[in-house]
């Protein structure tokens, strides 16, 4: 079988002694900076890219990569930790998973993420290997009026994150709408709620919004009480998963991955919202949905075999299409192009062993990453035990350098003091940052799309309906919507769901 | 990371200061090169591969710094403030640094920045999906004028050289063309592949440095053939006057001394000619167009006044 022979010659490729160590070296390095709030990868690869260019073309791009999957694993960690997502797509893991380290139980919420995240990259790379150009067509078929459908969806589920009052989630995607108004409006080049500040030109930069609201708020409630102790002090507990929480797990994980996987290969926020999109479909179909947001597993399970498979699914644009989705991808094609590759059709046909090479290379890294993390998630609670009042100057430190690194300006640093009073005023009224951080994505990507798709059309909001992809999805949406406004339908959804299962 | 390096190596160059002299340009601490775009875009990418051959001509440490924001009026705002000593440089780029003087009240005086070298000379171009049945820059006016506003263009963004061309063609041919823009050219790249738009703005370099199956370069808008792409005719001699070129180059701010703004050229000019980088150049397909700074600077007072004509008739941004 024509498969079995490139993956094969893919092996080979990846298994020399040079290639297993840089794929070791960008897994480490990657995992490393995962777990430093703030610090992202683009910044670490962005320095390393000069070095690449002395690499061999294989190795340098394998090392690459390592580092960007390998932050995507070290990222949940301190989101479960202490609350602090760095990238958009841990945000959903620190709902849940925060909680379940407050309640002793952070060993067994790593523990399922670094499973489940093995999982998701290992179905992503075999997608990636077998159908990689038919998903990358599917990619193309996504046009502006698809992408406003699938916005509206997407915010559509940020009610459902939220696990208090709706209207109060529904007034926090608004103010994160807003926000993520500020800057320059890309279909008309005019400044809006800049106050003429040229750093607010290109908008506030999401590290900042998330640092400030969780991590910041974070510690300020935790400061707040006398026996200081946030997470710490609390009993560790067993580092393994129970056979509950297996159970509870493995379903949401094989979701996570079909939802990461097929919104991964989405340029354009198609990562970021698989995180979301896998809670918010958890919530819906759980038994017990009121345990969401108190710790629940599925909720940590399911996220982050989303977000691994979105960030390993993002590569099929690049490999297959030359697309970069985000800035590491963009920058991954910066390395390629200075070898002389051009990523494309082309590359598959005229340069296999570079192509399989890298994909083996992806699974292998994963394999390493759970070699990596298993040992280390003792190490990580062990952290915990740390007195608070020691713990968290270092956070903040930690913060501080990771925020302004973004864009290497204090005044971003500034801002995030200002989310951070945000951060504590909302906790105080009882209003949920992660609707807020939906809004904040999703607004931007809606509106120009919005917008696009009305001059593409020139007025005619029809188009909605006339391609089927949106059709479809606006079809799902209006259902959604039902089933939250009429609560007697919802009831019987979720007999019909409970039914479906047994 | 990249401040956390900057921050090491000034700490070693204070401490290797403190008790000697400062020493000769440039050895006294690393020349601090700005980019004014994210990590990951084409400026950063061609800045990190001159990287290693300025630091081997300069015998000096280069630290780049990415200072993404405003089209660059962050940036250059930094280098207007920095001293004059040799030791800030930024990458600038046109049209958005003139282009921007039209545009808004800037926060810098730009005269207060000198240009160096210039490096690349990227003209902006009309690409269309492989598939279609457009083939030629005339026929592409001739499909917007048949149809008022069904044609679309997409662009890298508001104000870049695209979206200039295209108000250039659109009065030169009286022909109404609707113009989308995305945010770079990664989307217009895709939204040109997945047919969204009838055409799109890539520059050569964008268009040759990548895979170019399902996409069709139909013109460039350089004054001349680029020599990349030989086959594809420019504007101009498919009888339509508009040129649009994107340039890249390195400026410093306006009082740095002759002496080291010489020396620094002479370093961009002798990367440029070294055949390794080249090769390199040619990898991502950029057009390496050496100019000297004042030569340069000669050439923007026209083309300014060109983008300030432009502003007065059709201004492209919403006041």
């Amino acid at each position: 079988m024509a498969f079995l022979d490139v993956l094969m010659l893919g092996f080979s490729e990846a298994l020399t002694p040079t290639n297993l160590m840089f794929c070791f070296i960008g897994a480490l390095l990657g995992t490393l900076i995962g777990v430093l709030p703030g610090i992202g990868p683009t910044a670490t690869v962005a320095i390393l890219l000069p070095v690449t260019f002395f690499l061999p073309p294989l190795g340098a791009l394998i090392m690459l990569a390592g580092i960007f999957y390998g932050a995507q694993y070290g990222g949940s960690t301190t989101a479960i930790l202490v609350n602090l997502p760095g990238e958009a797509s841990a945000v959903v893991t620190a709902i849940d998973g925060y909680q379940m380290a407050r309640k002793g139980r952070a060993g067994a919420a790593l523990a399922i993420a670094a499973l489940g995240s093995f999982f998701a990259g290992t179905v992503a790379t075999i997608a990636l290997a077998i159908a990689g150009p038919t998903l990358s067509a599917f990619a193309l078929s996504f046009g502006p009026a698809e992408y406003v459908a699938l916005c509206i969806f997407g915010l559509l589920a940020a009610t459902i994150l939220a696990h208090g009052s709706v209207v109060k989630a529904i007034g926090m995607v608004c103010l994160g709408l807003v926000l993520g108004m500020v800057g320059i409006d890309v279909n008309s080049g005019s400044a809006r709620m800049t106050f003429g500040s040229t750093e607010l030109y290109d908008g506030i930069d999401f590290v900042v919004i998330a640092v400030g609201l969780f991590g910041i708020a974070e510690i300020a409630t935790n400061l707040e009480s006398k026996e200081i102790r946030g997470v710490l002090q609390s009993k560790i507990g067993r580092l393994w998963p129970t056979r509950e929480e297996f159970k509870d797990s493995w379903a949401a994980v094989l979701r996570g991955t079909g939802v990461g996987t097929i919104l991964g290969v989405l340029p354009g926020g198609g990562a970021t919202l698989s995180a979301f999109s896998a809670y918010s479909v958890e919530k819906r179909i759980s038994k017990t949905p009121e345990k969401f947001g108190h710790g629940a597993i599925a909720g940590v399970a399911g996220p982050e075999a989303a977000n691994n498979a979105g960030a390993q699914a993002s590569f099929i644009p690049l490999l297959t299409l030359g697309i970069p989705s985000n800035s590491i991808m963009a920058m991954m094609l910066g390395a390629m192009t200075i070898h002389g590759i051009t990523p494309g059709p082309s590359v598959i046909q005229n340069q296999p062993e570079l192509f399989w090479g890298l994909v083996a290379s992806m699974w292998l890294g994963n394999a390493m990453l759970l070699v990596i993390n298993l040992p280390l998630i003792g190490l990580w609670v062990k952290l915990l035990q740390i007195p608070y009042r020691l713990m968290y100057p270092a956070i903040l430190l930690f913060c501080c350098v990771g925020v302004y690194s973004v864009s290497n300006r204090g005044f971003d640093v500034a801002l995030v003091i200002l989310f951070g009073i945000l951060g504590y005023v909302l906790r105080k009224a009882r209003c949920e940052p992660g609707p807020l951080l939906l809004g904040f994505v999703l607004g931007p990507l809606l509106e120009t799309n919005l917008r696009r798709a009305m001059l593409l059309s020139q007025g005619d909001w029809l188009v909605f309906f006339e391609r089927p992809i949106s059709a479809f999805l606006l079809v799902i949406t209006a259902a959604m919507l039902l089933t939250l406004i009429l609560p007697t339908i919802r009831k019987n959804r979720k007999a019909a769901f409970e039914a479906s299962e047994d | 990371m990249n401040t956390i390096r900057t921050a090491i190596l000034a700490a070693g160059t204070l401490l290797a200061t403190i008790g000697s002299a400062h020493a000769e340009w440039p050895k006294d601490r690393p020349i601090q090169m700005i980019v004014a775009f994210a990590p990951g875009g084409s400026t950063d990418v061609m800045a990190r591969a001159m990287q290693p051959y300025l630091e081997k001509e300069l015998g000096a440490d280069i630290v780049i710094e990415n200072r993404p924001g405003a089209s660059g009026e962050i940036a250059y705002t930094a280098l207007a403030k920095a001293k004059p000593d040799g030791y800030t440089f930024s990458y600038i780029n046109t049209p958005g640094f003139l282009s921007m003087q039209v545009q808004r009240k800037l926060g810098y005086d730009p005269k207060t920045i000198k240009p160096i070298a210039r490096i690349v000379d990227d003209p902006a171009a009309i690409v269309v999906p492989a598939a279609s049945e457009i083939k030629t820059i005339a026929q592409f006016v001739e499909a917007a004028k048949a149809k008022p506003g069904a044609v679309s263009f997409g662009s890298s963004g508001i104000g870049t050289d695209d979206h200039l061309a295209i108000i250039i063609l659109g009065a030169e041919a009286g022909a109404k063309i609707t113009h989308i823009p995305f945010n770079g050219a990664g989307e217009t790249r895709t939204a040109i592949l997945g047919a969204q738009v009838t055409g799109g703005g890539l520059n050569v370099s964008e268009f040759g440095g990548n895979d170019t199956s399902g996409l069709r370069m139909i013109n460039t808008f350089g004054k001349e053939r680029s020599p990349e792409l030989p086959d594809v005719p420019t504007a101009i001699e498919s009888g339509f006057n508009v040129e649009m070129t994107s340039e890249r180059g390195i400026a410093a701010p306006r009082e740095v001394p002759a002496e080291i703004a010489d020396r620094f050229a002479a370093a961009v000019k002798a990367t440029l000619d070294n055949p390794e980088f080249q090769k390199q150049a040619k990898q991502m397909a950029l057009p390496l167009a050496y100019l000297s700074g004042p030569d340069w600077e000669k050439e923007m007072p026209t083309r300014l006044a060109r983008f300030q004509k432009i502003w007065d008739t059709t201004p492209w941004v919403q006041q």
